[in-house]
């Protein structure tokens, strides 16, 4: 008994460095194409201003791939965010010009989005459907409703109000950090807390990692699940708000389309296991800035950008095939 | 008669526990061999090595008369109770799975059934081979499984538990087909609790206890049940030093005609305050598929569950600490273990909520809490922030127990508690779960390990069929009515 406790111990401790290796797979992927970066484009790369730029275009695909980080965690995937933010977003703006309260909009938006991603919990939890199917609905369902009610077209914040709107999105604190980065940052410290050290939190992990044995440990798995889905409802909400504000207006058609994508290569990239149980929020945030950093460099070095997509898509499959390989090494 | 298996002086062992000393097997050819004994004496850890699924540690194998090589340990099947078979596909691209005939990297359908059909004809079996598996009943796919391997050219023939799951209509088809093969020279091993099946289908013997084979030979006629049981049990368990008398409660737990089609009916049983209820029987006598509607896991589709004598409705896991029970299901990997979460969240993950203030979990209380059950049921663990697979299988079954008794339960539902857990941590479990009962807390332990009954239950159940047939108190419990009734006989 001692003999193989002490190869399981040595042996778990190999796997650990591995994990580790594994863990901060998304951290490595980000150095090395800051590194590239650099050598490519230094000076312009470095300068303050282009890196604020990253940091504040990537803000909003960050803050939704902070609750698609949880709900992939639970083995699942929400496809609809993207649909689902273009919703939230005029709704957001609906009430704000009909109101002028911003105060108002915002809670339209929340409350909005906490429905939404109830239903889709919902539907997934209690009637067993899985995610993919269920938000490949509701994607077309929300995107479809938003165009027929706005006529494919978009809507503008007019009114006394609309000043103090923009502003939440495009004042910078110190006169260089943008307002979406410290929301998004703020964000990460909540969901990692949420992630790491609520009951709630384990349990999602728990639910991923082995659903079945987390039923029979009295977790109320349906309840959970349709948490983890109204949380990412939530997180969408806000990142609409911060899109809206960005920009002045939200557009029933192309706002949010494909930021779905993003927000699941940013994840995947960060490490977080399809298959569930496994990922990190750090994770997730060195995704979303190795995704950032793409965008830029494509951006930076002229590529056409009917290219960028190609480009893109070859990066996103490398990092995954580096993991992949280091994570098989430890199993 | 010549032997087509011949095992000698095999001995294995997993670290240090040993599972085979020195076990001598031998198969006549054309023989249908009863391979006897409780659970985890090592019956399937030997055919194992006959397969050559896991290595010996010494010890010589012989297939007809050559040494084993791979290859003849090809020709060996071993068809598990859980069949692998798909049942979306038809009997015929089940035979020839992985083994597909083709031509130009097409199948050859027409050729495919013919061959399989006249195959099938050949040995005297009514069945189509078109026919989809999954509308077969479970019969016919144990017999396709059992086609599939002399398809695949198969001289032994090794079938666990095949009749568990059958009806004695379907066990009669299953056994018409062995002895066909029988008068074809192939060899058959037949691993099975039924005693009374052994007495009818086999024609020798081997009985397994500890690792050793204790005894070997002909079924005769006047070979009976109750001497195959008593050697199989060997000497009654010293059970006087862990069980101890003590004064019971009120009811604290009421099953009142429980009934799920296909898996229980009319199930009546009742546990007092303090008490230590087994429910015994052999695999498929309902007993877990029981329990597992009682907290919740499942429906059933009759009858009332009490707690304090009061009727509760439990729709989902989640609502059975409310009721003060705990609940342990069998089988480890499947329904206990979160791999991904460490050996501390795994034991303290039905209360991780109750250890939270401000909706953070308290790291420190979570770690105390942890630590007194490590202290208590003796788990051998370097660090509780490691994952749970870093643990032995018998101390991660300690760690599930900790968590059944981690939410201060009033009824605590073990199910096979003692899986994989070596001889002298069992004692230990014994021991705490006896101290425990002294407290007041009550136990419901499922298990198929008569010596765990008798050390342990002030009452006993006795289940066949998904109905409670007899229940024994202390005294009484003894292993032949136990086997007697679980294997459908009467108590006098």
């Amino acid at each position: 008994m001692t003999n193989t406790q002490e190869t399981s111990a040595s042996k778990h401790k190999h796997r650990s460095l591995k994990g580790l290796i594994a863990d901060y797979s998304a951290i490595f992927a980000f150095l090395i194409l800051f590194i590239v970066a650099v050598l490519l484009k230094g000076s312009i790369f470095l300068s303050v201003s282009n890196i604020m730029n990253i940091l504040m275009n990537n803000s909003i695909i960050g803050i939704i791939a902070l609750g698609m980080t949880l709900v992939i965690i639970t083995a699942g995937i929400d496809l609809a965010v993207g649909s689902q933010m273009a919703a939230t977003g005029l709704i957001a703006m609906t009430i704000l010009n009909a109101t002028q309260s911003i105060f108002l909009a915002i809670v339209a938006a929340v409350f909005a989005g906490l429905v939404f991603g109830a239903i889709t919990g919902g539907l997934i939890s209690k009637f067993g459907v899985p995610a993919f199917i269920v938000t490949l609905g509701t994607m077309q369902i929300y995107r479809s409703v938003s165009e027929y009610y706005f006529d494919g077209g978009g809507i503008l914040a007019t009114g006394r109000s609309a000043s103090a709107f923009t502003a939440i999105a495009n004042t910078k604190l110190f006169g260089i950090i943008p307002m979406p980065m410290i929301y998004w940052f703020a964000l990460c410290i909540l969901i990692s807390v949420i992630a790491r050290r609520t009951a709630f939190g384990r349990h999602v992990y728990a639910i991923g990692s082995n659903e079945r044995a987390s039923f029979l440990s009295t977790i109320n798995v349906n309840r959970v699940l349709l948490l983890v889905y109204a949380l990412s409802g939530v997180l969408v909400a806000l990142a609409s708000i911060i899109e809206a504000s960005r920009l002045g207006s939200m557009n029933s058609a192309s706002s949010g389309s494909g930021y779905e994508m993003d927000a699941i290569a940013a994840v995947v990239i960060g490490g977080t296991s399809m298959a569930g149980g496994r990922g990190t929020i750090l994770g997730t945030v060195f995704g979303t800035l190795t995704l950032g950093i793409i965008n830029n460099l494509m951006n930076l070095l002229g590529v056409p950008s009917f290219l960028v997509g190609a480009i893109k898509g070859i990066i996103i499959i490398g990092a995954l095939l580096i993991q992949r390989s280091v994570s098989k090494e430890e199993s | 008669m010549t032997d087509v298996v011949k095992m000698r002086q095999i001995e294995k062992a997993f670290g240090a526990n040993v599972v085979l000393k020195k076990v001598d097997f031998t198969l006549a050819t054309g023989s249908i061999h009863a391979l006897l004994g409780e659970n985890g004496t090592g019956k399937t850890t030997l055919m194992n090595i006959l397969t050559g699924v896991y290595t010996k540690d010494h010890g010589d194998i012989e297939i007809n008369g050559a040494p084993a090589t791979p290859a003849s340990q090809q020709q060996i099947a071993f068809i598990h109770q859980e069949l692998s078979l798909v049942n979306d596909l038809a009997v015929y691209e089940n035979l020839y799975l992985g083994h597909e005939l083709k031509r130009h990297g097409l199948l050859r359908r027409r050729e495919m059934i013919a061959t399989a059909q006249s195959f099938v004809d050949q040995i005297g079996i009514a069945l189509d081979v078109t026919t989809m598996v999954g509308d077969l009943n479970p019969s016919y796919k144990q017999i396709t499984e059992i086609v599939r391997a002399l398809m695949r050219d198969a001289k032994v023939i090794i079938m666990d538990e095949p009749t568990t799951s059958l009806t004695d209509v379907e066990i009669k088809d299953v056994f018409k087909m062995m002895r066909t093969l029988q008068d074809q020279g192939v060899s058959l091993i037949f691993i099975s609790h039924k005693l009374n099946e052994v007495l009818e289908i086999c024609d020798t013997y081997t009985i397994m206890r500890d690792g050793v084979v204790v005894s070997s030979g002909q079924v005769t006629p006047e070979l009976t049940e109750v001497q195959l049981s008593n050697q199989m049990v060997g000497k009654e368990l010293a059970n006087s030093e862990i069980y101890q008398p003590r004064p019971l409660g009120k009811p604290v737990l009421t099953l009142k005609g429980l009934t799920k089609a296909r898996e229980f009916q009319n199930v009546d049983l009742v546990v007092h305050g303090g008490e230590i209820v087994g429910v015994t029987g052999l695999l498929g006598d309902g007993r877990s598929e029981l329990f597992s509607a009682v907290v919740g896991a499942t429906v059933f589709d009759a009858g009332q569950v009490l707690v304090n004598e009061r009727p509760v409705r439990i729709r989902t896991t989640a609502d059975i600490k409310r009721y003060g029970i705990a609940y342990l299901p069998k089988n480890r990997k499947e329904n206990g273990i979160v791999p991904d979460l460490n050996i501390e969240e795994n034991m303290a993950l039905p209360i991780l909520g109750r250890l939270s203030r401000g909706g953070l979990i308290q790291r420190g209380q979570l770690t105390a809490t942890v630590q007194r059950y490590v202290k208590q049921i003796n788990i051998k663990v370097a660090d509780v922030k490691d994952v749970i697979g870093s643990l032995s299988g018998g101390n991660q079954q300690k760690v599930l127990l900790a968590k059944a008794l981690c939410t201060n339960p009033k009824v605590v539902i073990l199910d096979n508690p003692t899986q994989g857990v070596d001889v002298g941590a069992k004692a230990e479990i014994y021991h705490q779960i006896m101290d425990l009962a002294k407290t007041g807390i009550s136990f419901v332990i499922l298990t198929s390990e008569i010596g765990e009954i008798q050390q342990l239950c002030d009452r006993v159940y006795i289940m066949a069929h998904g109905e409670i047939r007899a229940e024994l108190p202390h005294d009484a419990i003894n292993e032949r009515d136990i086997m007697l009734v679980a294997t459908g006989g009467q108590l006098d």
